[in-house]
């Protein structure tokens, strides 16, 4: 019987499920509900009271060894902590920007209700300890998405995105599915801990099938962080979906895959027990190379903003891969996992902004496409300049914390002796200043084709916007707050 | 007393404050900025006496106050205060001559009517709270920062009438000259970390104490990394780069060349310039660190040499000078030589005494001569004055008593300081360091070329006839610029008295008050001037000669000379250039008026290495850049796009090839993981 404290490490979880079940009380009395508001504001409520608990139980340390709950199914420790506080902060800016958004559209309730049912997914996927709860997690925070992509239902594009979304959804799982169930035949076990000390004897005796399974695994965890090649579906995705939707899966869901596979791999297949069965760091660096480039080559020849970013979402997603190929055993090992989650930390606000600035120029019908947010400085300057921001950081030039995070990632892969993977970050990051200046192009230089009037700004959105730039910036220096929580986290781990 | 030392921040933030208030609000304030930083310097200065007592009366302070990065590094990078007595008298002296140096500027400024006055007063905070940071800073680091921030802000006052011609160019050079020493001294500052893991200047743990111990026979000390070289070698290296930094600032042969171009200042920029700020702080940093230097003979030697030659050489070229202002920059390189040569000739108190009287006489001057430049409208050329004496009863006097100063008459403040100078370079140059010798004969023979070209400022400019119409009926001064001068000409005039060491030694009287000073403070510091001299003495070998029947005989002799001298190059200016209607002399000297006046080349051949060398080596590298690595840049942009429209097309938007293609990656994966791994 744990101590009673102890529960309360499950608070920023807890918060979610709360704000939920508030959701679905006001629907069920007032079902089509004209308090728009209301639901917006018991959403981010909820979120920023769990992205405040979390931070709090970080910073005050309490989690720093790991507790285990629920006879070890269950862990909070400081990785778990600094995710459920990336998942809390996206979710409060996507619950909020939503407000405007979804003004006129019907179903708010269960919109906002899919979004804290997800981020109750994600924030278990973060403290999973056992390959049943990743993979009940996993598909609690991936179902509602297939929903929330799917809002729109009277736009093709937002169906048929969804319904692609599900089927490699299911396929993935599916590989995921048996994957663990090979785990399961080769160790005997699911907890993670358990099946590390298994690991070794498995990978002696059941060479291949553990192998197999690994890499199964490895593939399910690749289709949640939309990492080469099971990254197919985020393209349509996010592309298709409502933009405060985008935001959340790029940032939060995909954050969520990495805090699982970060778990999993480094708990339950220590690389010295596995390597003889399957050397799973060059698999991921394998992955991290083609994620990267890929997915910065294909984002460079992009028409359409909003595509755009999804394929630099890809990129991302192999910058931070490179937390797991570096683990290599040789440097600082706690700095290439931390500056996986710092990256994390820091996209989740500069991306989440990103896309919320597209849903602000859906929410005004501006077009989708580079040309059609030609002038928007003149008009929007608030917005445009948090929009610079964004796409600066995400370059990594040193506006925004995204400089800092891509520097401790290539710090930490020169010091891990895998030199080349920071050396392909750089030149990936050199490309993508290409596609992201040109939106701060499009929007400060060029001239629009023709003239166009703005009669509304959308508050709530703004004020979304406005939060995520000012974060973005302030986490240049104020990353030395998070730092040593998120290297000593990752260290804990190891 | 000693919680004075809480508020000592504030002498360096005062300032800057006024440089964010004249910045933002300078353009609505009645006087632009000017009272701002009038009160903030007034400030400073009040609180700087504060501490100057306080560690009179034998309190120090040596104190981190923040560290920037710490924790789990090889050394931790930090800002502090040290407060001894060298810092707390250099406070003074910084912050009284920035004071009135804000007085003068308004009557220079203000009452002449310029445009961009809240920049030139927003400047003027900066450098000054620059300055005085640097002063008190307690390690080399932090030395460093305020050290870039000074050639800064010095940069930013030289070109302040940026749409001239003159001003912006000079002060690109000033920037670039003062910048390359600084490359020295930046690696020096990196070196002296990673060589002791400290850059502290004082106490048991600063790096010259870490030093001393490592070339201390007797004693045992944590190796330090050399980087393979002999202990001593890399110390005299480590010194060589950063007396680079000390070089450029400090306007030594052969960087001495952007400090007469530096004239095209507004003038009391010029006196902040230098008397207190950028000038004083390369002279200020050897006294800082003289515990490390005091090590090494060879360094000490070419300080010296330097000191000793840059003295003489800008002296031959004040003489043949037109005009007022850059007779004053060449006698500014010349007497910091004077300073250099008595830090190389381990005359420590000297050089601060001579530091001291030159800050005092040389913001003087540039006063006096800004005042002059007021009555004639601007124009700078010593044949257009004469005369002037008898309109300008306050400038003349004051500026006499400067100008007396500066050439060492009897018994004026420089006199007292630059016999000192000497006198040390003697006794140690016959107590067994010979060579020293050689840099004394130089700063004797300067002597007497400073006694000439200051008698022939002064006639050229006050006596005679005047020669123009400006200079019949000169443009008259208010308070503002007669109160500075007044303040500074009777302090020209007396302040040699802080350390008449003659007197001190004919009379066996102790007055020697300035070496007394220097002398206190806590042992644990390392700063005194006893220790400093033991240090000479045992690592540099410097002890102490006489000629003659002893001491005596050597001062009377050395004070003799210099003194004789003096008075014979101003006696031949005055023979020269007295009368109603003095002639041009210079064209006497044929060739050799030419090279003077032409500087011996020195601007060309820097000019040649920046435009000959420099410029060609930067084309081809353009080159190399333009043709190379664009085209690689060029080459890999076009394959990027061509690659990633391929991979766009991947995209189909077919599900079932999205199957398909995720299902085959995968079996490719555990195919080639199967073979790698043994699998069957």
């Amino acid at each position: 019987m744990e101590h009673v404290s102890n529960w309360l490490l499950l608070a920023p979880a807890g918060a979610f499920v709360v704000s939920a079940m508030l959701l679905f009380v006001i629907d069920s009395f007032d079902p089509e509900s004209k308090h728009d508001t209301l639901l917006a504001a018991v959403t981010t409520a909820g979120a920023a009271v769990a992205m405040v608990i979390s931070a709090a139980l970080l910073l005050s340390g309490t989690a720093d060894s790991g507790v285990e709950l629920f006879g070890g199914q269950l862990v909070v420790d400081g990785m778990s902590l600094v995710f459920t506080f990336i998942f809390g902060s996206v979710t409060a800016l996507v619950g909020l920007a939503s407000a405007d958004y979804i003004e006129d559209l019907p179903h708010k309730a269960e919109y906002y209700l899919l979004i804290l049912l997800a981020a109750t997914g994600m924030s278990l996927m973060a403290s999973a300890n056992s390959l049943a709860v990743v993979f009940v997690a996993l598909e609690l925070a991936s179902l509602p998405s297939y929903a929330l992509v799917a809002y729109l239902k009277t736009n093709r594009g937002s169906v048929e995105a969804a319904l692609k979304y599900f089927l490699v959804g299911a396929l993935s799982s599916s590989i995921l599915a048996y994957g663990i169930s090979l785990i399961y035949a080769a160790t005997g076990s699911l907890l993670l801990p358990d099946v590390a000390a298994a690991a070794g004897e498995a990978s002696e005796l059941y060479t291949g099938v553990f192998g197999i399974g690994i890499l199964m695994v490895l593939g399910g965890f690749a289709f949640k962080t939309a990492s080469v090649p099971f990254h197919f579906w985020a393209p349509e995705a996010y592309e298709g979906a409502p933009a405060p939707v985008s935001a959340f899966l790029s940032s939060a869901s995909k954050a969520a895959g990495f805090v699982v596979a970060f778990r999993v791999f480094v708990v339950a297949f220590p690389i010295d027990s596995v390597a003889g069965s399957v050397d799973w760091v060059l698999a991921f660096q394998v992955l991290a190379v083609l994620t990267m480039t890929l997915g910065n080559f294909a984002a460079a020849t992009q028409e359409n903003v909003k595509r755009m970013l999804a394929y630099s979402s890809i990129g991302h997603a192999g910058y931070v891969l490179i937390a797991l190929a570096a683990l290599t055993g040789l440097g600082d090992q706690g700095l290439v996992l931390g500056s996986g989650m710092l990256h994390l930390l820091v996209y989740g606000f500069m991306n989440t902004g990103a896309f919320l600035f597209v849903a602000l120029a859906e929410y005004w019908n501006v077009g989708r496409t580079f040309r059609d947010y030609n002038g928007l400085g003149k008009e929007a300057p608030v917005a445009c300049v948090a929009m610079t921001v964004f796409m600066f950081s995400l370059a990594g030039l040193p506006v925004g914390g995204g400089f800092l995070s891509k520097y401790f990632l290539i710090v930490g892969s020169v010091g891990a002796g895998v030199w080349w993977l920071g050396a392909v970050l750089a030149v990936n990051s050199a490309l993508s200043l290409f596609y992201y200046s040109r939106v701060v192009k499009a929007m400060w230089i060029d001239e629009p084709d023709e003239p166009r009037e703005i009669e509304r700004y959308p508050t709530a959105l703004y004020v979304a916007i406005v939060a995520a730039a000012v974060v973005t910036v302030a986490l240049l220096p104020g990353i030395l707050v998070f730092d040593s929580a998120a290297f000593d986290a990752a260290a804990a781990l190891l | 007393m000693a919680g004075v030392f809480a508020y000592a921040p504030a002498i360096a933030a005062l300032p800057f404050v006024s440089f964010v208030v004249a910045l933002l609000a300078g353009k609505y304030m009645p006087k632009k900025g000017a009272l701002a930083g009038i009160i903030a310097t007034a400030g400073s200065l009040g609180l700087s006496i504060a501490v100057l007592v306080t560690v009179f009366l034998g309190e120090t302070y040596n104190e981190t106050l923040y560290t920037f990065v710490g924790g789990d590094v090889p050394f931790e990078l930090t800002f502090g205060l040290l407060l001894d007595p060298l810092s707390a008298a250099m406070l003074v002296i910084v912050s009284l001559i920035a004071f009135l140096v804000h007085v003068f500027s308004l009557g220079y400024m203000n009452d002449e009517g310029e445009t961009g006055l809240p920049r030139y007063y927003a400047s003027l905070g900066l450098f000054t709270a620059s300055m005085l940071a640097f002063v008190f800073s307690d390690n080399l680091l932090m030395a460093f920062m305020f050290f870039e921030l000074v050639g800064l802000c010095s940069y930013l006052l030289i070109g302040f009438w940026f749409r001239r011609a003159g001003p912006p160019s000079a002060a690109k050079k000033a920037f670039l000259v003062t910048r390359f020493g600084d490359y020295f001294f930046l690696v020096g500052v990196v070196g002296v970390l990673t060589t002791f893991g400290t850059a502290q200047f004082a106490g048991e743990n600063g790096f010259p104490a870490l030093a001393e111990t490592v070339l201390n026979p007797e004693t045992t000390a944590d190796a330090v990394n050399t980087f393979g070289f002999e202990p001593a070698t890399w110390f005299a290296i480590l010194g060589l780069l950063v007396l680079g930094g000390v070089m450029g600032k400090s306007a030594q042969f052969p960087f001495h060349t952007w400090l007469p171009d530096a004239m095209e200042g507004p003038t009391p920029v010029s006196a902040l310039i230098h008397a207190a700020t950028m000038v004083a702080a390369g002279v200020f940093l050897v006294a800082r660190m003289y515990g490390f230097y005091a090590l090494l003979p060879t360094v000490l030697a070419v300080i010296a040499f330097v000191g000793g030659f840059t003295a003489l050489f800008a002296a031959t070229m004040g003489v043949v000078k037109n005009e007022i202002k850059q007779v004053l920059a060449y006698s500014t390189i010349s007497q910091y030589g004077y300073i250099m040569l008595a830090l190389g000739t381990g005359g420590y108190v000297a050089a601060f005494f001579h530091l001291t009287t030159h800050a005092v006489f040389k913001a003087l001057l540039f006063l006096g001569a800004g005042s002059v430049i007021i009555a004639m409208h601007h124009n700078e050329n010593m044949w257009d004055m004469g005369g002037l004496k008898d309109h300008m009863r306050v400038t003349y006097l004051a500026f006499l008593s400067g100008s007396l100063a500066l050439a060492g008459i009897f018994p004026f403040s420089g006199f007292w300081s630059k016999d000192e100078v000497l006198y040390e370079a003697l006794v140690h140059g016959l107590g067994g360091s010979p060579l020293l010798l050689g840099a004394y004969a130089m700063g004797l023979a300067a002597v007497f070329l400073t006694g000439f070209y200051t008698i022939r400022m002064v006639l050229l400019t006050f006596h005679g006839e005047a020669r123009s119409d400006t200079a019949e009926d000169p443009h008259g001064v208010r308070w503002n610029v007669k109160f500075p001068l007044a303040v500074l000409g009777i302090l020209a005039a007396v302040i040699g008295f802080l350390n008449p060491l003659p007197i001190k030694k004919l009379t066996g009287l102790e007055v020697d008050f300035l070496h007394q000073f220097l002398d206190s403070g806590p042992e644990a510091l390392l700063t005194s001037s006893h220790h400093y001299s033991g240090l000479t003495h045992d690592y540099a070998g410097y002890s102490v000669g006489t000629i003659g029947g002893g001491e005596i005989v050597t001062l009377l002799a050395g004070a003799g000379a210099s003194l004789g001298l003096a008075l014979l190059g101003a006696g031949l200016a005055f023979a020269l250039y007295r009368g109603a209607e003095p002639t041009r002399h210079t064209e006497k000297l044929g060739g050799l008026q030419t090279l003077l006046m032409h500087n011996y080349y020195q601007d060309e051949y820097q000019v040649w290495l920046a435009e000959g060398l420099t410029l060609r080596l930067s084309g081809a590298a353009d080159t190399f850049d333009q043709g190379v690595i664009d085209g690689v840049v060029n080459g890999v942009s076009s394959v990027s796009l061509f690659s990633g429209d391929r991979l766009r097309r991947l995209q189909t938007g077919i599900v079932t090839n999205y199957a398909a293609l995720i299902v085959l990656s995968l079996l490719v994966l555990l195919g080639v993981f199967a073979a790698l791994g043994g699998w069957f």
